[in-house]
């Protein structure tokens, strides 16, 4: 735990920032602090852990490439200016942004840090038993709380002077089912920027829901294989605007020129009915913030507006390069992992459809429901998107339940082939984000339902 | 320096009179070079340290297990935390669990002296001969890439007597590269974990990249089949033995009822035979010990296709009345969870150009989207990135996109082939292996 008060770490920041003339170079220095609870329970163990403000920080010029130094906060603050280069007159090699000043805890409705741990170990001890004692084709069950307070300060020579404290939790609840030889499950997650009130989202009728969820599971056939006419519920949804379309948009993939939609800046890439966005500033997502680890405010992001594309997500360099507006998308995993161009809240704007309407116009096809996971190609533009499970669409009616269901092939076909969203208003999910395979981040994506033409699906 | 933070630690356990305690503590020195094209793009570099504090309170057939992470050396603070700690371990219900005692533990060498020595002139070098030889290939080109060296120092000390140390280093390359022509794009990006220097091999890992880089922008979408034989490389086993067969190996979820093996079922072809050595040569989880400090060992877990040990650690071993594995693994929260060490498959005999030539049509799967299976059921169903169609024993053409589906569960039971040659990933030593029946759709 730091030793030291946010004003004192202000006060050694700037100091050291004024070691850096701004006309001779750019500088900036993070604080990152993060304490959590983390308490996992399943039939044989039960893991409780306590983070308690693990701290460091990072410091970084530009001098064509960046150079950047992290070390942990109780470390002596000096090895910065000895490993920092000063620069004489390269202040030019990067552009400067806004210079503002914030200084905001945001408070959940129950701050986590007055309610004592064992109450927050009945809570997760309830929700395993009641699961557990539900049905005895529930032969596991797996819980995990998570809530964190996160604490960044950001100081540069630009006359930026920033701090935020976020508090963020999650809810994983897994009932794992029985039948015969059949296992199999689904799951419940929540997550956002709150406290301990997440545990008032989580009732009984959700839990019988979760049970009924996974005992349904038991019952899902093989998805078939081929194109199909498909509706994606908002999180299927969230993972084409997210890992599909939304990596290929981080504007670090354009400076490599590794990315397929480099050259459709202003043109269609989605049908007319589509529109997607990041917004950072969103209220109370696992992906909202104040300021990016840049020192930039955080904003909205209209990435396609009714089908044209519109805006790549930036950090400060790639906004620099390309002449841009940065949204506040620079973001490092922690003080010990880089900085680079990320989403944050990415989700397809709702239309005016009605869901029921939607799938009675379809003879044949496949609803994707629970949206699993799904992994990005900026370069090649292809598609890998898996939900826990699907259903049969056959003469305009839901029918059975199926597997785990692939969605794979173009993602600019499947985008151009949306003939209907639904009216639902927006709902999101959360979840932490790589890049490539390190580096995570929270944040979260959704939408309405959508329905595509002709998309290629295969057991997931 | 790190044992004077170790004795302040265990120092004010001790004034605590807490009577079974351990601390973890791990120093990180990290040096990364990131590329953008042929240049530059960031120099970093990270060093820090953070400690786990375990605390136990023994209940009458149960034990309480707290632990802490934190990185402050604040006396008043540490003392906060094992306050803390033991109020967890009087809330948590685990099963009978103590620490290990000073078991007999041979050193293993598992850090390059060169990189002790001098870790960033070793980074300069290397990130130089990657981005050459980059360079220097023909009709492709970086888009960017990271090059880094891991130099980490771990201890462990607790209330039995234990008081370990370790050193280990070890390399991570991110690259892709990508190749243009006919307004058709294709790349190769390769993402991996390396423990020695020798497995770097940069000269011809960097011409293999762009090999396939190249034959990608030829590729054709693969026909579709319901009963296909499929090769894949060590890389891509990776991810389906340690996430499905290590799932079903460890102790836990024989415990928790959802393991589908038992001792002595053929649950694999008679091909296959799979070890956890957690003193693997050039393994990335190799050590002395474990993250509990029992001794790492090695562990037949499947011999010709017959499944043969659990895996376990302190808690189920102490559980199922058996002895320690050596397969505890420290999660990031600081507890220590059930897991594998180094997965190693024994070589086959038939060389990789043998088993292509004997299929008569199938595909070879050098890189999926990504390959996530289901660790319970072994479901899965992959995006192909990269790939060849095999027709009449040899390449035909290079495959993109279409899907590979299967169950690995069932799947290492239908092995075909398994090569003489094998190749590290990480932490694990994987031959090349052919699977029948596997279902291809486009």
């Amino acid at each position: 735990m730091s030793s030291k008060s946010y004003e004192e770490i202000f006060s050694d920041f700037e100091e050291i920032t004024n070691h850096f003339d701004r006309n001779d170079q750019y500088f900036d220095i993070l604080y990152d602090s993060i304490s959590s609870t983390n308490i996992v329970k399943t039939p044989s163990s039960e893991d409780f852990s306590i983070n308690v403000k693990k701290s460091g920080i990072v410091a970084r010029t530009f001098l064509g490439p960046w150079k950047e130094v992290a070390i942990n906060e109780n470390s002596d603050i000096n090895v910065i200016k000895k490993r920092i280069p000063k620069l004489v007159k390269k202040g030019d090699a990067i552009a400067e942004f806004e210079a503002w000043k914030i200084n905001k805890e945001i408070i959940p409705k129950i701050d986590p840090l007055t309610v004592p741990i064992d109450e927050k170990i009945k809570k997760v001890r309830n929700i395993f038993n009641y699961i557990k004692n539900s049905d005895d084709r529930i032969i596991n069950v797996q819980i995990k709380y998570l809530e964190l307070l996160i604490e960044r300060i950001f100081v540069n020579n630009e006359g930026c002077r920033l701090r935020q404290v976020i508090p963020r939790a999650r809810v994983f609840i897994i009932p794992i089912a029985r039948e015969g030889s059949v296992v199999d499950y689904d799951y419940f997650a929540k997550s956002g920027e709150m406290g301990f009130e997440i545990f008032d989202l989580i009732d009984n009728d959700l839990l019988d829901n979760t049970i009924k969820n996974s005992l349904e599971m038991l019952n899902a056939k093989q998805p078939p294989s081929g194109r199909k006419t498909i509706i994606l519920d908002p999180q299927m949804a969230g993972l084409i605007a997210h890992e599909s379309f939304g990596h290929g948009l981080e504007a670090d993939q354009v400076l490599r020129e590794r990315s397929y939609l480099k050259q459709h800046l202003n043109q269609q890439v989605a049908s007319e009915i589509s529109s997607i966005y990041d917004t950072p500033s969103l209220d109370k997502q696992l992906g909202s913030y104040l300021f990016d680890d840049e020192g930039i405010r955080a904003g909205k992001n209209v990435l396609v507006e009714n089908g044209i594309l519109k805006n790549f997500i930036y950090d400060r360099r790639s906004a620099s390069e390309l002449k841009a507006k940065p949204q506040g998308n620079g973001r490092r995993e922690s003080f010990a992992h880089p900085i680079n161009p990320r989403m944050t809240n990415t989700y397809f704007g709702s239309g005016d459809y009605e869901l029921n309407e939607m799938i009675s116009e379809i003879k044949d096809g496949v609803m994707l429901e629970h949206g699993y996971f799904g992994m990005e190609d900026p370069l090649g533009g292809g598609m890998q998107c898996t939900s826990k499970k699907a259903y049969l669409i056959e003469n305009g009616e839901k029918t059975k339940i199926l597997k785990a269901t692939a969605l794979s092939g173009d993602v600019l076909n499947l985008l151009m082939n949306i003939d209907g969203i639904s009216k639902d208003i927006l709902k999101l999910d959360g979840g932490t984000c790589g890049k490539g395979t390190e580096d995570y981040v929270p944040v979260t994506s959704g939408g309405s339902y959508l329905r595509a033409k002709n998309a290629l699906i295969s057991p997931g | 320096m790190s044992s004077e933070k170790l004795d302040l630690i265990e120092t004010i356990l001790r004034s605590k009179k807490i009577e079974e305690y351990e601390i973890f503590l791990i120093k990180k020195a990290i040096v990364e070079t990131m590329f953008l094209k042929n240049n530059i793009e960031n120099e970093r570099e990270i060093e820090y340290f953070e400690y786990f504090i375990r605390t136990l309170t023994q209940k009458e057939d149960r034990t309480g297990i707290g632990v802490i992470k934190g990185n402050s050396l604040d006396p008043s603070q540490i003392e906060k935390n094992v306050d803390t700690s033991v109020l967890l371990s009087k809330i948590n219900s685990s099963f009978k669990y103590s620490f290990p005692t000073d078991a007999k533990i041979s050193p293993l060498k598992t850090a390059d002296p060169k990189i002790l020595n001098d870790a960033l002139a070793i980074k300069k070098d290397l990130a130089e001969v990657l981005i050459t030889e980059a360079s220097q290939q023909k009709d492709v080109s970086t888009t960017f890439g990271r090059f880094r060296i891991h130099n980490n120092n771990s201890f462990l000390r607790n209330s039995n007597g234990l008081n370990l140390e370790a050193k280990k280093t070890y390399f991570f390359i991110e690259f892709a590269l990508k190749a243009q022509a006919n307004g058709k794009l294709s790349e190769f990006w390769d993402v991996g974990y390396y423990k020695e220097k020798e497995h770097l091999n940069l000269k011809k890992r960097v011409s293999d990249w762009a090999r396939k880089a190249k034959d990608t922008l030829k590729a054709e979408i693969p026909k579709s089949a319901s009963d296909a034989i499929v090769i894949f490389p060590p890389s891509v086993l990776k991810e389906a033995f340690t996430s499905v067969i290590g799932t079903h190996a460890i102790a836990k979820t024989y415990v928790e009822k959802l393991s589908r093996f038992n001792i002595g079922d053929k649950v694999a072809s008679d091909t296959i035979s799979l070890i956890d050595d957690g003193l693997l040569n050039g393994g990335l989880n190799s050590n002395s010990w474990d993250s509990e400090g029992n001794p790492h060992q090695t562990t037949d877990v499947i011999k010709n296709g017959i499944f043969q040990n659990r895996l376990y650690d302190q808690i189920y071993a102490i559980k199922e009345n058996v002895e320690s594995t050596g397969n505890a693994r420290r999660a990031e929260n600081g507890t220590v969870v059930n897991g594998l060490s180094n997965f190693e498959i024994l070589p086959g005999d038939i060389s990789f150009k043998e088993m292509i030539s004997n299929i008569k049509e199938g595909y070879y799967i050098e890189q999926f989207s990504w390959l996530h299976p289901e660790a319970i059921s072994g479901n899965f169903g992959a995006e192909i990135r990269n790939g060849y169609y095999i027709k009449n024993g040899e390449f035909k053409n290079p495959i993109k996109l279409g899907n590979v589906s299967g169950n690995v569960l069932e799947m290492v039971k239908n092995c075909e082939y398994v090569s003489k040659e094998r190749e590290f990933t990480g932490d694990t030593l994987f031959p090349y292996m052919a699977f029948k029946n596997l279902n291809v759709s486009s």
